[in-house]
């Protein structure tokens, strides 16, 4: 016998166990709400600096670059050297001299990834790619940069320099724009024309497309009025981003690299062109002017160049330009500051049936923008003003998710390969760089519940489409689509599902008799129907029978009505039916016979109605009268599977709720002379109403969760339309089909944990409201 | 009839209608899937169909419907077979085009091991560049003889070769733990030790593939000459041969054995031809114990819920916060149950666990991807509910006297709940635990993101030790389902399997749930006749 004491422990151990035990549950579902809402947080942060350093530079840098794990950075001086610093301790780790420069200096540069063109003071175009290639020693990386010079193209041969460049190339083609010193935009392409046999023949055009723009300019007058507008100091310093800088800041002196912009184009012929931009496919080019336009050259075909348009982007100079990864966005930067990205959108008033249209707006600068960066993984992109601000911006999500500071005038801007790290370095010798984390920028409350205007989009839209077939794709993570297909198949469902579960119920428990009451758990294994059987006969079986006959589905109703009705009649007819054991209460099991008559007769009919009524072919119909596309695979469907998953939820609920009203009330009304069925109308129901609320919130719970029908039964197209006869997306199908391929912690993952978070909450509280509904009827019932 | 309408009677009817539609609904339901599961495995006869344009086409007669939008029209699915020589399983034909349409007596079906079913007869067995006329009686030893080598040759790669990439799958963990190691002189010798062992793993799977090619050259020596419907003649292995048959000549008796030995390859069998063939043994098998992991996991939780509340708690708030949250658990779509899984159990649990054990297998994980044990885990969340709803019920069914009684003999609380209360609820908590295991056998969307996969290439349990291996991913008869009736690329061939599939588990789960009503059952007449 164990001691008093011992037995005394026991007891108060096990209840405290027991205790623990129990609030486990509650344990499980703040771990259930948590653990989700961690895995969503992340999307509401916004950018970090992670580190941040300065390096010592040894001249006046026209370029930066840095290599995938942000180790080793280079600077290009105006005289042709390149440094390249280790990132570690700013050492110095090699020297090189552009060789083919030949003493001249650099005046601009366009870079395109590697590749590096470079304009000089004295009209040549050279141009150098520059590599970092990794080499691994006993697992230990070491970064190895290369540089190497490709042939020198001479623009003219008076010897101006080159103002402004823009450069795209490939293994077969290259097109360049130059805007020299004498105010003339020059295109140069040249192109390996593919031969059948042997070698391939390099073809070069040069054009002087100085005529597209000056045409269409506003005349002298305005680029005048430029002049005396801009102001000088802030201005010079803008230019000496691409060029070479204000006098005062030269240390040497000894070769002015070029004049300023006023310069240019106070000449004969000039226009005041501020920015260039060309794009990947080296067909258009963008050019922005002093007065604030921007013109379009379409270059498709390079010996006749045309201007596609011209468009006033700000009333001030477009002092930057510069594509969006993809090469569909252009960043526009002017000298009020403002950084907007506008891009080609189809049009009908215009006559090539695009138009440039600014599509989103960032946060201002407070001073003329000098440069543009792109991310090469998403669309974002960094910008710089002559303040010393630089932005970091989202162009999808219109967020500006760091603003850094320096002290100087960045004169260039490099966004890291891995969009992790920002470079920038001013003419006084210095380099900034700043490593980042900023793993979601595309995600504000506007991108996933707001319409976006996307690439290639018309107007703003809601669009769910997270992946895509290339690299430059931009993620379309709008949540709403997916909300608005959950609600649509909720509610198709519970149309289907209500008036037959609840009128089923009130039958069960009020008229059926007795001894059939085993109908009950029947309906309740309906229940434990897994719904990926259901999910398939929908998909599979019911899809293709659906089209086949969806006419008799349409007028099955009213037969089976008309059945009941007949039903009825021969029961009344013949009263000799029933009147044993069972007067009343064998009604549904009488009628199986009449409803399996009325579906074969509807289905017999259903090819008569159709061509007497829907012009013999019900689609055409629907898309000629109606407007409605009919898909195999659409919500009628699914309300009929999901209707079928609710039902027996509802039913088993409600049923309870109407048989446990006390009895004593049904009496009373009978005794008081009401017909079963006024009873059940004026007593039995509204007594219910609140059980039978709460059975609908269960099922509506139900129904906004369901995964396997939604997925099996629909195309799980993500479009958004009352149409009847297409599919959806559901929030809950989404996740089952996205998140395998969701990458752990990337930005899809954590949408769709915050779709699943968003399914917990919407069912959360309905599950607690219909749980608290029950909870005061069955206090209402006990008091009666 | 004014006054008739007034008493509401015809409504009545209404919802009496409604009641008949719910039950024709659900008995329809069970209905199709019996006809259509079971019925793939009655052997078909094999018709000659032939077209006015001369076409001859030999296959099962699948279909035959009317043709849509035309009257008295229908025309007919066949299954052609021959996947190889047609691509395509099936084949549509009018029935004006049809000019005859016979069954010719000893046309055969040969199951293939690949590319389907071939229809055809049999000319004879190929000698170099002769035909041997053989019969379908002289076939038969020919096809047990190349059994037994497939047999053979699946024992060398599933058992032995998996044992042996198995072992030096072990010995190349074992080097690369031992390479994180400082290197020493110790670490030096065991890491020669590993070495060798692994070369002489090396060697004998070598031997082994050796063997394996000498016996598939073996079993391609021997091969039939088929006649197809079109008159051509194709020339086939032995070997690839499962089964033939020719299904004109049957008589009931032999169709009904043909059909007992169809049966049973699928429940046994393993599943071939990207799951649309064979059988479904590794998605039972998953399902079986996937279902068990989680009841042990959830049976615990759910009875110390039930018991607290029902036994220990007065109307606290936090035993209101216990069943709020248990109604919630509920409610909550398993999907996110499913998200949860893959973020808590997969990546955050499993994830650690790599870290702190199996730093080895790094990057390759071990517990942090999908796997039973988490799939289970999740599923018992999600089943906790059912088992608290359960075992109240059966507490409440144990009368308040009988507690009393224990009381009064000085017993306490714990020894009353342990001794007197808790036996005789058992069949409570058996009713819980049998309905949360029909409940996450028939569940399927937490599980595809938890460790389900279509094909798993070794069962959770198997003669390595530790013989239970909860990372392993497994088959599931749901996903199964969803696989092979969504994903398959060849869907209309694999419909027939998908009924069969859907069942079996639609018999599970029906089977688990009458047995919890008959539990429940059982435990109300006990206690009307025990408590008196």
């Amino acid at each position: 016998m164990k001691s008093l004491k011992r037995r005394k422990f026991n007891d108060r151990a096990a209840h405290w166990v027991i205790t623990l035990g129990g609030a486990a549950t509650v344990f499980v579902v703040l771990v259930l709400f948590f653990f989700i809402f961690l895995e969503v947080y992340p999307l509401l942060k916004g950018a970090k600096v992670s580190k941040e350093n300065t390096y010592v530079l040894h001249g006046k840098a026209v370029s930066t670059g840095v290599d995938d794990h942000q180790e080793v950075a280079f600077a290009m001086y105006n005289d042709g050297g390149i440094e390249f610093v280790s990132l570690s301790d700013g050492e110095i780790l090699k020297r090189y001299d552009i060789a083919s420069l030949n003493g001249s200096s650099i005046a601009s540069v366009s870079r395109d990834r590697d590749r590096l063109v470079l304009g000089t003071n004295n009209g040549r175009i050279v141009t150098v790619y520059i590599n970092f290639s990794e080499s691994f020693d006993n697992n230990k990386r070491t970064v190895l940069p290369e540089i190497s010079e490709a042939e020198t193209v001479l623009v003219n041969n008076e010897g101006k320099g080159i103002n402004y460049i823009a450069s795209r190339g490939d293994e077969s083609a290259t097109v360049t724009a130059v805007h020299t010193e004498d105010g003339r935009l020059m295109l140069i392409s040249s192109e390996v024309e593919r031969a059948l046999f042997g070698e391939g023949e390099r073809k070069e055009i040069r054009k002087d497309i100085t005529g597209l723009i000056v045409q269409h300019s506003h005349g002298q007058s305005s680029l005048k009025s430029y002049e005396d507008k801009i102001t000088p100091p802030a201005f010079s310093l803008a230019k000496g981003g691409n060029g070479g800088g204000q006098e005062k800041h030269e240390r040497g002196g000894t070769h002015a690299v070029s004049k300023s912009i006023i310069h240019a184009s106070g000449q004969k012929g000039g226009v005041g062109i501020t920015s260039m931009a060309l794009d990947l496919f080296m067909e258009n080019l963008y050019v922005g002017t002093s007065s604030g336009e921007i013109f379009h050259i379409n270059m498709q075909d390079r010996e006749n160049p045309f201007l596609a348009e011209k468009i006033r982007v700000s009333d001030k100079a477009v002092t930057a330009l510069g594509f969006l990864l993809g090469d569909i966005s252009l960043v526009v930067g002017d000298q009020n500051g403002g950084v907007n990205v506008w891009m080609q959108v189809r049009d009908a008033v215009s006559p090539s049936g695009w138009t440039l249209k600014k599509v989103h707006t960032l946060t201002s600068h407070n001073a003329p923008v000098i440069a543009v960066a792109p991310s090469t993984r998403d669309k974002g992109f960094v910008t710089a003003a002559t303040d010393g601000t630089i932005h970091l911006n989202h162009a999808t999500s219109e967020q500006t998710l760091l603003n850094l500071e320096t002290k100087s005038i960045p004169a260039t801007l490099t966004f890291s390969p891995k969009a992790n790290g920002i470079l920038a370095a001013d003419f006084h010798g210095h380099l900034f760089q700043w490593n980042i984390s900023n793993p979601h920028p595309e995600i504000t409350l506007k991108t996933l519940f707001g319409p976006v205007w996307y690439e290639g989009y018309e107007k703003p839209e809601f669009i769910w489409q997270s992946t895509g077939g290339t690299d430059d794709f931009e993620p379309k993570l709008s949540l709403v689509p997916l909300i608005f297909g959950t609600i649509k198949g909720t509610i198709y469902a519970l149309i289907i599902a209500v008036p037959i579960s609840i009128l089923a119920a009130l039958y069960t428990s009020q008229f059926l008799h007795n001894s059939f009451k085993i109908i009950k758990p029947v309906i309740e294994i309906m229940a434990a129907l897994p719904s990926v059987i259901l999910g398939f006969l929908a998909g599979l079986w019911l899809a293709p029978l659906l089209e086949r006959i969806f006419p008799a589905i349409m007028i099955m109703p009213f037969f089976i009505l008309l059945f009941i009705v007949i039903a009825l009649l021969i029961w009344k007819i013949l009263p000799v039916f029933g009147k044993g054991r069972h007067r009343h209460g064998v009604e549904a099991l009488f009628l199986i016979p009449f409803i399996i008559g009325a579906v074969f007769v509807s289905i017999r009919l259903g090819g008569v109605y159709e061509s007497f009524l829907l012009d013999g072919d019900y689609r055409a119909w629907f898309a000629n009268v109606l407007g409605l596309e009919y898909d195999q695979r659409n919500s009628v469907l699914v309300g009929i599977a999901m209707g079928f998953a609710v039902i027996p939820l509802i039913f088993t609920i409600s049923e309870d709720a109407m048989s446990n009203v006390p009895n004593s009330l049904r009496s009373a009304s009978l005794a008081l002379g009401a017909t079963p069925w006024q009873t059940a109308v004026r007593i039995i129901l509204p007594t219910a109403s609140p059980g039978i609320f709460s059975a609908i919130m269960i099922g509506f719970g139900r129904a906004v969760g369901e995964t396997m029908i939604v997925l099996m039964a629909t195309g799980n197209t993500p479009i958004m339309d009352w149409n009847l006869f297409n599919g959806f997306r559901a929030l809950s199908a989404n996740i089952a089909v996205e998140i395998p391929e969701a990458p752990f912690g990337g930005t899809l993952y954590r949408v769709l944990f915050l779709a699943a978070l968003l399914l917990f909450i919407t069912t959360f509280i309905i599950n607690t409201f219909a749980e608290m509904v029950r909870h005061r009827m069955k206090l209402r019932y006990s008091k009666l | 009839m004014k006054k008739f309408i007034r008493t509401g009677n015809p409504y009545i009817w209404l919802t009496a209608g409604t009641l008949t539609i719910c039950l024709l609904m659900i008995c329809g339901l069970v209905v199709l899937i019996m006809v259509n599961g079971f019925g793939i495995f009655w052997p078909r006869e094999v018709a000659r169909i032939t077209l006015y344009d001369g076409t001859v086409a030999l296959g099962e007669i699948a279909k035959r419907e009317s043709i849509p939008h035309q009257k008295d029209s229908f025309r007919t699915k066949l299954k052609v077979g021959n996947r190889d020589v047609s691509g395509l399983d099936f084949t549509w034909f009018d029935d004006t085009d049809i000019v005859s349409r016979e069954y010719p007596v000893d046309v055969l079906v040969f199951e293939r091991r690949e590319w389907g079913n071939m229809y055809g007869f049999l000319k004879g067995l190929r000698q170099d560049d002769d035909v041997k006329p053989l019969s379908l009686e002289g076939l038969m030893p020919l096809l047990k003889e190349s059994q037994n080598l497939y047999k053979k040759i699946r024992y060398i790669e599933k058992k032995e070769i998996g044992d042996i990439s198995y072992r030096m799958e072990k010995s190349r963990l074992a080097l690369k733990r031992l390479m994180l190691l400082e290197p020493s002189e110790k670490v030096q010798k065991k890491v020669s030790a590993v070495r060798t062992s692994m070369d002489n793993q090396e060697k004998t799977y070598r031997e082994k593939e050796d063997t394996l090619t000498a016996l598939y050259t073996k079993a391609r020596e021997r091969e039939v000459v088929v006649l197809l419907a079109d008159g051509r003649e194709k020339i086939m292995p032995v070997f690839q041969i499962i089964r033939v048959f020719a299904p004109n000549k049957m008589g009931f008796f032999a169709k009904m054995g043909f059909y007992i030995a169809k049966f049973w390859e699928f429940i046994w069998g393993e599943p071939r031809e990207a799951n649309t063939e064979g059988g479904v043994f590794p998605a039972i098998f998953g399902t079986v114990m996937m279902v068990l992991i989680m009841s042990i996991a959830v049976v615990p939780l759910g009875v110390l819920t039930a018991v607290y509340l029902k036994e220990y708690a007065s109307d606290s708030f936090i035993a209101r916060l216990v069943r709020i949250s248990v109604s919630n658990l509920a409610g909550v779509p398993s999907i996110v149950f499913g998200v949860f899984g893959l973020g808590f159990f997969i990546y955050f649990i499993g994830g650690g666990i790599d870290k702190l054990f199996f730093p080895g297998a790094l990057p390759t994980p071990t517990f942090g991807t999908g796997g039973i044990l988490w799939a289970s885990l999740t599923l018992a969340l999600m089943t906790v509910p059912v088992v608290v709803v359960a075992t109240e019920e059966g507490l409440s069914a144990v009368p308040i006297s009988i507690r009393e009684g224990s009381y009064a003999l000085g017993a306490t609380k714990i020894e009353t709940l342990w001794k007197v209360v808790l036996p005789q609820a058992t069949p409570g908590i058996l009713t819980g635990t049998i309905l949360a295991m029909a409940r996450a056998a028939g569940e399927v969307a937490p599980l595809m993101i938890t460790g389900v996969v279509k094909l798993a290439p070794s069962l959770p349990i198997d003669s390595h030790f530790p013989f239970i291996h909860l990372e392993r991913k497994f088959m599931h008869l749901g996903f199964h389902i969803y696989d092979v009736g969504f994903q398959s690329p060849n869907v209309e061939a694999a419909i027939p399997m998908v009924y069969s599939t859907t069942l079996v588990l639609l018999f599970t789960v029906l089977v688990l749930n009458l047995t919890a009503i008959v539990v429940r059952n059982k435990l109300k007449k006990w206690y009307n006749t025990g408590s008196m």
